[in-house]
């Protein structure tokens, strides 16, 4: 519970107040893009307990329509998020009274859907009167290097972190001194990872989501066959750019008939592609900036490929480094991950009042 | 209408740049055109002839982006990308109308064709095609002015 003492002491209480949160339950809400998320969560200096954890993703729906998002408006999410909160609440066996901390993504993302929540969320703090926290979507993303795989304890990371970003809307290099001192080093210019993913799958005629899918039909080739670019991978900066790479697929199958081969072994040199340029650049700031840990977050992350080529260039070359690969349930957008975000944001007193809290679609970290 | 052939990447900031000049406020710029056609490189040349500096990404993942900016009367961009999208109504969900047409915004959107619907009477329509060598993209500019 959050202590808000208001006795006077003969002594500042002030350094004290650092151990005030014992077990901070935190409802946190995810709607800054496709997902409706919300997590119920325990957190305190040790140890971060998920109470329940609901999720409506449209990616079931995607299937069935071949490929387009039905409802991404804030529509499904106004319809979804009072469904989860009551199922998140009984699986929780927790009332809103209960609550400690209100805690919602306020960007970025998509401004109708980032509403939906921080609207939500803003209306249970003044009704409840609970403390509110705005967490920064990526923050979240970073937060999940922090959750624990098994058991309770937070997963112990060292600073400088280095951290790759990559989802479908973002691909990222940060650094870390902190879990809230964020420097970024660079980011994609035009497609994110996620999006050249699910535009090679398409040109191939792969169904979405195409990460998955071309993880799928990639298995087991050897690759090599077709020669890709590796877009800015020698240029010395943090930038990505995936636009060409998608174009120099495209270029390579024009005219050809797309048969089982040529969607396998383009769909194995296109991934190759793109975790070569991903590296190369992690590579680099792994000599400049020498950091003590690097962590792999966000929805491409879920990439088995990417994770253990990742794993072979530290272990490889830079094996005093911690190397830091959340769950793949935590990789995707969720709640769990705002939650975490929201107890480092809470534990340094960073709440916001309900009549300051609003959306903010550009939010840079 | 008028078609421009570009030959690299930088042919097509500056293309999108110099229409771009022009613009006054309430613009609908509607986008054509397969994958990898140059959609997105075209729309950061109108943003930088927008005088928007910071980076332009795909907003594919998200749906729509607004930029602010100054330039006359013009104060805001809405980038919209409707890939993901399959009706014009899902659009109108979103909140496009706030933008759309409106004095101090330049509308751009992405994969026109499948919000088509909600164009306005006014647009300039943009035909993006890829060329023969993979940096080549031929750009089909027509305005449309419907009574």
């Amino acid at each position: 519970m959050i202590n808000e003492d208001k006795t006077k002491y003969f002594f500042s209480i002030d350094g004290l107040t650092r151990t005030p949160y014992i077990n901070m339950k935190i409802l946190a809400l995810e709607t800054s893009c496709d997902e409706t998320a919300v997590t119920i969560a325990v957190a305190d200096e040790k140890k971060f307990r998920v109470l329940s954890a609901e999720v409506f993703s449209q990616i079931k729906t995607h299937r069935k329509t071949g490929g387009v998002v039905p409802e991404v408006a804030a529509r499904a999410h106004a319809v979804k998020l009072p469904l989860l909160f009551d199922r998140a609440f009984k699986k929780a066996k927790l009332s809103v009274n209960a609550l400690d901390v209100v805690a919602v993504t306020a960007g970025p993302g998509l401004i109708t859907s980032l509403l939906v929540g921080v609207e939500t969320a803003r209306v249970l703090s003044w009704q409840t009167g609970k403390k509110l926290v705005g967490v920064n979507h990526l923050q979240g993303h970073l937060a999940s290097a922090m959750i624990p795989d098994n058991g309770e304890r937070w997963t112990a990371v060292k600073y400088p972190m280095l951290a790759l970003v990559v989802s479908g809307g973002h691909t990222e290099l940060l650094l870390l001194r902190g879990s809230d001192k964020v420097q970024k080093l660079g980011a994609t210019l035009d497609d994110a990872a996620g999006e050249a993913f699910d535009k090679v799958a398409k040109i191939l005629g792969l169904p979405y989501p195409g990460g998955p899918e071309i993880e799928k039909t990639a298995k087991g080739m050897t690759t090599g066959v077709y020669d890709l670019p590796r877009p800015m991978s020698k240029e010395p900066n943090y930038n990505f750019s995936f636009a060409g790479l998608k174009t120099a697929v495209l270029y390579r199958v024009r005219g050809q008939a797309l048969t089982a081969t040529l969607q396998k072994q383009m769909a194995a040199d296109f991934q190759l592609a793109i975790i070569e340029s991903l590296l190369a650049k992690v590579e680099r700031a792994l000599v400049e900036f020498k950091p003590a840990s690097v962590s792999l977050v966000g929805g491409v992350s879920a990439n088995q490929a990417l994770r253990d080529a990742l794993g072979q260039l530290i272990i490889g070359r830079y094996n005093d480094v911690q190397l830091i690969l959340p769950s793949r349930s935590l990789a995707t957008d969720n709640a769990t991950m705002i939650a975490a975000a929201a107890y480092f944001q809470a534990r340094a007193g960073k709440f916001i009042t309900w009549q300051k809290l609003s959306p903010n679609p550009r939010l840079k970290l | 209408m008028i078609t421009v052939k570009s030959k690299s990447r930088q042919d097509t900031i500056e293309l999108g740049q110099k229409i771009a000049r022009d613009f006054k406020g309430g613009e609908v710029v509607a986008l054509v055109g397969p994958l990898g056609a140059g959609k997105t490189t075209f729309t950061q040349g109108l943003l930088r002839g927008l005088n928007f500096k910071a980076e332009v990404t795909s907003p594919t993942f998200v749906i729509m982006d607004i930029y602010p900016t100054k330039k006359g009367d013009i104060t805001q961009v809405c980038h919209v990308d409707a890939y993901r999208l399959q009706s014009a109504e899902e659009l109108l969900d979103i909140g496009i109308e706030e933008y759309l047409g409106v004095k101090n915004s330049v509308t751009i959107i992405e994969w026109a064709d499948r919000v088509a619907e909600l164009l306005p009477d006014r647009y300039l329509l943009i035909n993006c095609e890829s060329g023969l060598k993979e940096n080549e993209r031929v750009y089909r500019l027509t305005q449309v002015n419907r009574p």
